[in-house]
């Protein structure tokens, strides 16, 4: 940019720059033109540019604030995706469900799209996370932004949202320990994070599922499993939920099915578990008991047994809630279902993961009448993994709808 | 003005020092590779990582001993630097990390190109199709050579596979053509053989494994969706990539490659 530079301008650089000049003008220098004046050194560079900006900054000050009203002006605006009609589901099963993967999708058209596909597909329940980091990012401070996208999409299409609750912020725990390290000191800031999850949302979601498969040490923060501190974390948790809205359906567990040896540093016996948290005195503080049932290698008709993972072990979940006298609570599946990687030992070939899905949902339906709903993981992955894990979703990331999607379809609408 | 010489000696040492400090890594990462693929030529030894869970590429024999057609290309890819294999046993899913850690110079097994991480891994060429193939009767009664051709056929299928997906969407652009599903992709291979169907859309393995064996179909040019195997190499190995590329074509062009497909897939996979 050129601008004219006056005898002012050079005299107020060397005022103002004085400092990083050792140069000395003569108040004659040139009338818009810095000339060295004879007798006197050449004006340091310092000076110079002290000069043209004494002169120019009126400009530039002009300059930046057009520019500024241009990005505001010109920039995209923020993403809005209309809600749409009322929707309802159309399914001749409604204990049918998804596991949906939310958490991370930014973009208000695919969270959207999702859960009209889930619609679409007829699956009437959907488990969804909220992770208690990305809400209350920091202590009292709560952001609900994206939740409450997924939640109003989610009731648009007429789905019933499970939300699962957990991700320790990094506030709550100590440093370099996981999202999952929730020590017991800690336990009423995530009950008061329920009991404000539920009170944002009272109308809105009914169900909440208190933690992630607490029996695995790596959803325990790493650290030995603890039947019992689990429990007390779920009195907690339980009694904020209610205090927030009584009419919220609390539900437990979530454990993971394993056979676990005693005294296994990766965990316990989910169904030993299970037993623990009832001697625990877990009966009083939930609603409903979340399972975990992936079919591995086995159709859904395999038989349960203690030994063996298969879907049928949630039969055996039922069990341990009838002896403990909890035969008039339900039970929901809240994650589970089958896997067709190529290479995965646990894989099945696709033609069974289909005919095995479909079972299973109708299984639930027409044989588990304690079974509320069956949400199998999962409908679709913001980006790929790369991993065996990609092959359990029903969806593929660019929404290409899977042949397990069309099949699925097929049958809850009854064609 | 000793200040400003000051000044300039200080921008000058700092300038000399970043460009020593660039100039030191790119030493470092050049000098990686090679002695990567001096330390395979020195040792005389290529440690390569599989895992034996998937026939007849990798596993395990009732010796116990790893087998397949991976273990020969890669001893054969051996033999021609005049080295011998160290196999490791890793898990499918730890492969790319593994060479990643230089736990193993290479992995070989039966491994497609991810592209995301190309950033990570170098791949070599591909040696062996394993994407969607055509697979149609020997006799070439039906004249179907190629997917547009498909037009009014009867194409089999493995429900739910990635061909079931691809036959869904050959069926919404080709006119009249019917998708006949089975449960296994042998399945629907041998509905091609007896008549049943006019052609299958399997993936490549499925389909060398049923020609291999049986001489009435046949598969048809290259891969209607590709998928090849490649062997994945440590990134910034130059000298050793060159090398099991040169490799791999020397074998492509002396009928190695085509003698292992025979081997592990039956005398009728040409």
């Amino acid at each position: 940019m050129r601008c004219t530079v006056h005898k002012a301008d050079i005299r107020e650089s060397i005022v103002r720059y004085r400092p990083l000049s050792r140069n000395v003008l003569s108040p004659a220098a040139a009338d818009g033109i810095i000339w060295p004046v004879e007798g006197t050194r050449m004006p340091s560079y310092a000076v110079r540019v002290g000069a043209w900006w004494a002169a120019c900054r009126r400009r530039l000050a002009l300059g930046a604030a057009l520019l500024m009203l241009l990005a505001i002006v010109g920039a995209p605006p923020r993403p809005f995706v209309a809600l749409g009609p009322q929707q309802e589901v159309r399914t001749t099963n409604d204990k049918i469900g998804v596991h949906t993967r939310l958490t991370d999708e930014v973009e208000p058209w695919k969270i959207q799209r999702t859960l009209q596909m889930v619609r679409e597909m007829g699956a009437s329940w959907i488990v969804e996370y909220f992770p208690w980091a990305y809400s209350e990012p920091r202590p009292g401070r709560y952001d609900w932004a994206h939740a409450d996208w997924v939640v109003e999409h989610a009731r648009r299409q007429g789905l019933t949202v499970v939300a699962r609750l957990g991700f320790v912020p990094e506030w709550a725990r100590p440093k370099d320990t996981t999202e999952t390290y929730l020590e017991e000191a800690r336990f009423p800031d995530f009950a008061r994070f329920v009991g404000q999850f539920v009170r944002h949302f009272r109308g809105r979601v009914s169900y909440i599922i208190i933690w992630n498969e607490p029996n695995l040490s790596l959803e325990w923060g790493y650290r030995p499993v603890d039947p019992e501190a689990y429990v007390r974390l779920l009195r907690l948790a339980y009694q904020a939920a209610k205090e927030a809205d009584p009419d919220v359906r609390v539900l437990a567990g979530a454990l993971a099915p394993t056979l676990a040896p005693p005294g296994s540093a990766e965990g316990m016996d989910d169904l030993i578990y299970l037993q623990r948290m009832y001697d625990a005195g877990a009966r009083e503080f939930f609603d409903l008991l979340a399972v975990h049932a992936y079919g591995w290698s086995f159709s859904p008709d395999e038989p349960a047994a203690p030994d063996v993972i298969n879907y049928a072990r949630a039969e055996l979940a039922r069990a341990v809630m009838v002896r403990n006298g909890d035969a008039d609570k339900l039970a929901m599946i809240t994650e589970g279902g089958w896997n067709d990687h190529p290479r995965w030992t646990k894989a099945v070939r696709p033609a069974e993961r289909i005919a095995y899905t479909i079972r299973a949902y109708e299984k639930a339906a027409q044989e588990w009448p304690w079974c509320q709903a069956v949400v199998l993981w999962a409908f679709r992955f913001p980006w790929a993994t790369r991993t065996y894990q990609d092959y359990f979703t029903f969806v593929a990331v660019d929404f290409t709808p899977k042949p397990i999607y069309l099949e699925v379809q097929r049958y809850a609408l009854g064609r | 003005m000793l200040r400003k010489r000051w000044q300039q000696a200080l921008g000058l040492a700092l300038l000399a020092a970043l460009l020593a400090a660039a100039g030191y890594t790119l030493w470092q990462r050049g000098r990686r590779p090679d002695d990567l693929w001096a330390r395979v030529q020195r040792s005389g030894v290529w440690r390569v990582g599989l895992d034996p869970s998937f026939p007849p590429f990798e596993s395990l024999d009732e010796a116990g001993q790893i087998v397949g057609y991976d273990v020969d290309l890669a001893r054969a890819i051996a033999a021609r630097w005049g080295v011998t294999v160290m196999f490791h046993s890793i898990a499918f899913d730890s492969l790319l990390e593994a060479v990643r850690a230089g736990q193993v110079d290479a992995a070989i097994s039966a491994l497609s190109v991810e592209p995301r991480r190309a950033r990570d891994v170098a791949y070599s060429a591909p040696y062996f199709e394993a994407g969607l193939m055509l697979v149609v009767r020997a006799d070439g009664k039906e004249e179907i050579r190629q997917v547009a051709d498909l037009a009014g056929k009867r194409l089999a299928v493995e429900w739910g596979s990635a061909g079931d997906v691809e036959g869904r969407a050959l069926g919404r652009r080709l006119a009249n053509l019917t998708l006949l599903s089975f449960a296994r992709p042998d399945e629907a291979l041998q509905a091609v053989a007896e008549g049943r169907a006019d052609a299958a859309l399997v993936d490549g393995v499925s389909a060398w494994q049923f020609a291999g064996r049986e001489a009435g179909v046949r598969l048809l040019g290259g891969a209607v969706v590709s998928d090849p195997y490649v062997i994945v190499l440590p990134i910034g190995s130059p000298g050793l990539l060159r090398a099991v590329n040169e490799a791999l074509a020397e074998l492509q062009a002396d009928g190695t490659l085509a003698a292992l497909r025979r081997k592990w897939f039956g005398p009728h996979a040409d």
